[in-house]
């Protein structure tokens, strides 16, 4: 019996490990040939004579970026906005979740199901009408405005997981906190926040790439060069210059690089927050 | 621990966190508005959009504008379009932008345009007068309602080393272009013809290029009558389903390029010819010579009812939001005052024609290259033709009715007579539609 | 529901807040469920209000005028949706983005799945592992589908580049404009994107099961597959229903795929509702209100789906 389970036991870890190699060649391929088209020169990009290993590697392609483009500037703004949202959703989020998650008052229901509903409403349907309002309150073409656009997305998510999270927090924890005189706040920030940190970390790390990766209403919303982020300065490339794969794929990897630092750092707390938030609830 | 107080204060503290960056917002944002602001979308060749930026910061000095007081930027061309109708919705478009024919009409029949009767009376008064063809775009019961910018036609640019070592000459009609194509080209290598069929504008001017030499047209005279649907247009349609499926002398994924499609088939030498206006020309002065010195802006082929090359045409739009109208229309005089159009266009190696007669006299426009332009812009039409650009016309341009025609037969495989039938109710609809207002 | 049971606070009794002053009533209505949790909740609702309900209404609204953009549209009733169900283009994108979204989710869950299952596996540097093959989700979508339309270029890209030389093919493959793999190859990019969520949030749900459960299991000796079928399929059954909901509503309303990859073509094979809806706006028509019809008769579909995913939750959540 136990002889048969070990033998089953082997087959499937030597089934993993095959599995393993085809989803990093999967997964590794598209990157190779990112960083790869980045460092190769147009004759070796273009046409039949493209090289899958480059014979002459180049950073002549970096250099075009941050000579053709303020490529710095986008970075700053793409940070700024990223941080800025993120800090205030955390905020909004936290606050909303509690209330949600451990206060008794008429209405809760309601409100914990519109913000699922919020999330949902898809972003095609509601940029027009956004750009109309942003422009209304004179946000467009402003970092400001991005930050505050994207709370329209972060904030429903962020509160609907960590409204999850909180109420693992076993009440009784909170209530003994109370006991020894904290009240709601302090019970929040001394008892339910520490508890929760791994959802914390989930959230800013969703929230962070989110408004890293925004796509369309960064496009739509700024066109000053002094707003505009990584994802739209980088568009650019596609349309002023025909040969542009090169600086493209440059810029593409010098973008990718701070959400996948981000995520290789914070990757074991990012499950373990979707652990307890999303599956226990 | 926290007392009450507390509480109170980390209340108060968390809603004035969350709501004062409004306030802060509008307050940096005050002191925003009063800038010109210029969308000028990208030329496709870096040394016109220097120039162009140079003559508006020019423009600024002489008019005693600080440079921080303009917000000049350039659009990557598939943007301008989202962006426009975006900032349009918000009510603050750009002062000043530039659009190829057809959206003048379309944003002056929604009333967004300025009145530039005053600039295009007097840029006739520039010796020769402007090309007719640069009128319709932009006249209205008589007024101006945009700026005309440049005329350029549609020519074959053509490999001419590829033509010379084999000994062929330039195809005078689209049987002989066939043959042409069919033994210069080495597949999957080089191909003959880039001819654009993605959904894109370049297709439908493209095709209805074509169209023309076998007798077909979109809309009779009175912009009224769609007459898209004729003997000609399906003649015309099935020899470009021909070319791509029978011939193979366009590359496969012509159907999914975008408008840079053709110039990167171009620019990386695997097609022998693409139907482009001069922009790829203009691009390889200076990306790449070696290509510049053997390409060729040559006719197009005929077909049983001629050659007739498109016309397109480009305009200055501005918007009646602006706070200082008479900035922008100076900037517009400054952009298409003779001597200054001259350094965009012969220092921007032709990326258009300008729209005076009375300046192809100078060297540049004696070079051989260009010997075929003037003959092309004498014969040329605009893609309404016989009709005149309307907003029903850029309707169809833009949003692909020719193209998704070509994509009918070729990826549908459907018969071509189906497809103009399909394509000609589509048309159909669409001027009802703006007829109804 | 726990609302009924009201707060637990005790009401003051009305003698003393006479002698309250103003600041410490306030103080006193703060330690109020009630008060406190509007207090807290109003930053969330005023971002929902403003940034999602309004320009929610007024896209509804928008659905039934003919409007152009910056000038006030006109009432036409029905008439958008009228003109929409009777045309073609609009029947083949609801089937596109259907075949779009059942393909791409259940690639996407299926990969996601044998991803966990392996990664939940002992292994020597597991953590490395897991890093890495989540990586395809943290970087941006636009530069992902950029990378991609490079890969399937014709002439230069990584795929043809490689079959050529292996002599495989004679001719390149046009991966993103033959009509019978246009689809293929934007499913495939986003499976490469989206896996990853899957697998995230698969891992999550196996790392929260008991170990002691498969070794009970194991005494009574059930195999492995039963193991499989018995407590690790039924525990992630919750985390199945979740994250196939939000992915499968997160990936019929993405745009940057097709906009990018084929821009809904060839012949509309890869049109999808958000890239029609695109494109009726902000294109050539400019018809703002077609626009929003496309997104807004959508909306029910996912209506429908989010009723079942929030009640899902909330009764989870022990509401």
């Amino acid at each position: 019996m136990a002889r048969k389970m070990t033998t089953q036991r082997r087959a499937l870890k030597g089934l993993g490990n095959g599995v393993l190699v085809v989803m990093i060649l999967w997964t590794a391929i598209p990157f190779y040939w990112m960083i790869v088209t980045s460092l190769k020169y147009d004759k070796e990009i273009y046409g039949y004579e493209a090289t899958l290993i480059p014979q002459r590697p180049t950073m002549a392609n970096y250099a075009t970026v941050f000579r053709e483009t303020p490529y710095l500037l986008y970075l700053r703004n793409s940070v700024a906005v990223a941080v800025g949202s993120t800090i205030l959703s955390m905020i909004i989020a936290v606050l909303g979740a509690y209330a949600i998650a451990r206060l008794n008052f008429p209405g809760r229901a309601l409100l914990a199901r519109s913000l699922v509903f919020t999330y949902l409403v898809p972003t095609s349907l509601l940029f027009i009408p956004m750009f109309a309002l942003m422009s209304m309150l004179r946000l467009t073409d402003s970092l400001h405005g991005l930050i505050i656009a994207y709370l329209g997305f972060d904030v429903p998510f962020c509160t609907w997981l960590l409204m999850g999270y909180f109420k693992s927090v076993p009440v009784e924890l909170e209530e003994a906190a109370r006991v020894d005189g904290c009240n709601r706040v302090g019970a929040l920030l001394r008892v339910v926040l520490p508890m929760s940190l791994p959802a914390l970390v989930v959230v800013t790390f969703f929230s962070f790439t989110h408004a890293w990766n925004e796509f369309l209403y960064a496009y739509v919303f700024t066109s000053t060069t002094s707003a505009r982020t990584v994802t739209t300065g980088l568009v650019n490339f596609m349309s002023q210059d025909v040969f542009f794969w090169g600086p493209l794929m440059a810029s593409t990897v010098m973008s990718a690089l701070p959400p996948v630092l981000m995520f290789l750092v914070f990757q074991r707390w990012v499950v373990k927050g979707l652990t307890l938030g999303g599956v226990k609830g | 621990m926290l007392t009450r107080r507390a509480i109170l204060k980390h209340g108060t503290t968390a809603t004035v966190l969350t709501t004062a960056p409004w306030w802060l917002v509008r307050k940096a944002h005050a002191a925003r508005s009063a800038k010109l602001v210029v969308w000028n979308p990208a030329a496709l060749a870096p040394q016109v959009d220097k120039i162009m930026q140079e003559q508006c910061y020019a423009y600024a000095k002489q008019a005693g504008i600080k440079e921080n007081e303009i917000d000049y930027q350039i659009i990557g061309g598939p943007q301008l379009l989202p962006k426009v109708v975006a900032a349009l919705e918000a009510g603050n478009p750009p002062d000043i932008t530039r659009f190829i024919g057809g959206y003048a009409q379309l944003y002056r029949e929604q009333g967004h345009l300025l009145d530039v009767t005053d600039i295009v009376n007097k840029m006739q008064k520039v010796p020769g007068g402007l090309f007719p063809v640069s009128l319709p775009g932009v006249m209205h019961q008589g007024k101006a309602w945009a700026v005309p910018q440049s005329v350029s036609p549609w020519t074959m640019v053509t490999r001419m080393d590829l033509l010379e070592q084999a000994k062929v000459e330039h195809p005078k009609t689209w049987d002989e272009f066939i043959e042409v194509c069919k033994k210069l080209q080495k597949p999957p290598k080089l191909t003959g013809f880039g001819l654009c069929l993605g959904l894109q504008n370049d297709t439908d001017n493209n095709v209805m290029n074509i169209i023309w030499g076998y007798g077909g047209k979109l809309v009779e005279a009175d912009n009224k009558t769609v007459a898209l649907n004729s003997k000609g247009t399906i003649a015309a349609v099935q020899m470009i389903a021909d070319m791509y499926s029978k011939h193979k002398i366009i590359p496969k994924g012509a159907i999914a390029w975008d408008n840079t499609g053709n110039n990167k088939a171009y620019q990386s030498r695997q097609v022998v010819y693409v139907l482009n206006p001069s922009s790829i020309y203009a691009h390889l002065a200076d990306s790449d010579k070696e290509l510049y010195n053997v390409t060729g802006l040559m006719p197009i082929p005929a077909g049983p009812a001629g050659a007739i090359e498109e016309l397109s045409t480009a305009e200055w739009l501005l918007f009646r939001h602006n706070p200082y109208p008479e900035v922008a229309k100076g900037l517009a005089e400054y952009w298409m005052a003779p001597e200054n159009l001259r350094v965009m266009i012969e220092e921007g190696d032709g990326r258009w024609g300008p729209p005076y007669k009375g300046m192809y006299d100078s060297a540049f426009w004696k070079r051989p290259v260009f010997r075929h332009w003037r003959p092309m812009l004498e014969r040329g039409r605009q893609f309404p033709s016989p009709g005149a650009m309307s907003p029903a016309a850029g309707e169809v341009l833009a949003t692909f009715t020719i193209g998704r025609m070509m994509h009918r037969v070729l990826v549908e495989n459907w018969n071509a007579e189906k497809a103009v039938a399909e394509a000609h109710k589509k048309v159909a609809e669409i001027y009802a539609r703006h007829q109804k207002g | 529901m726990a609302i009924s049971t009201s707060t637990t606070v005790s009401l003051p009794i009305p003698s003393s807040r006479r002698e309250m002053g103003w600041g410490e009533r306030v103080q006193r209505a703060l330690t109020h469920d009630r008060t406190l949790g509007y207090l807290f909740l109003f930053p969330a609702i005023l971002v929902i209000v403003g940034l999602v309900a309004y320009p929610f209404a007024s896209a509804i609204v928008m659905t039934f005028q003919a409007k152009t953009a910056g000038a006030p549209g006109r009432y036409i009733g029905l008439e958008n949706y009228r003109e929409l169900f009777s045309s073609e283009q609009f029947l083949r994108t609801v089937m596109n983005t259907v075949v779009y979204t059942a393909v791409g989710v259940g690639v996407k869950f299926l990969l996601g799945l044998s991803m966990a299952l392996v990664l939940n596996q002992e292994r020597f540097c597991n953590n490395l592992f897991r890093s890495f093959l989540l990586v395809p989700w943290a970087i941006p979508t636009v530069m992902s589908a950029l990378n991609w339309r490079w890969i399937f270029d014709d002439a230069s890209g990584l795929i043809n580049n490689v079959l050529v030389r292996l002599n495989l093919i004679s001719e390149t493959i046009s991966w993103l404009s033959d009509p019978n793999l246009a689809m293929l190859s934007v499913i495939v990019v986003v499976v490469w994107q989206g896996t990853p969520f899957f697998t995230m949030s698969f891992l999550a749900g196996l790392q929260a099961i008991p170990k002691e459960l498969y070794e009970a299991a194991e005494i009574d000796g059930a195999s492995v597959l039963q193991q499989f079928t018995n407590i690790t399929l039924p525990r992630l059954h919750p985390i199945f229903v979740t994250a196939t909901m939000l992915s499968a509503i997160l990936t019929s309303s993405a745009i940057q795929f097709v906009l990018i990859l084929t821009n809904g073509g060839p012949a509309d094979k890869t049109m999808i509702f958000s890239v029609l809806s695109y494109h009726l706006a902000l294109g050539g028509a400019q018809r703002l209100g077609m626009g929003a019809a496309v997104s807004l008769i959508f909306f029910p579909v996912l209506v429908v789906f989010i009723v079942f995913l929030t009640r899902r939750m909330l009764r989870e959540k022990g509401e």
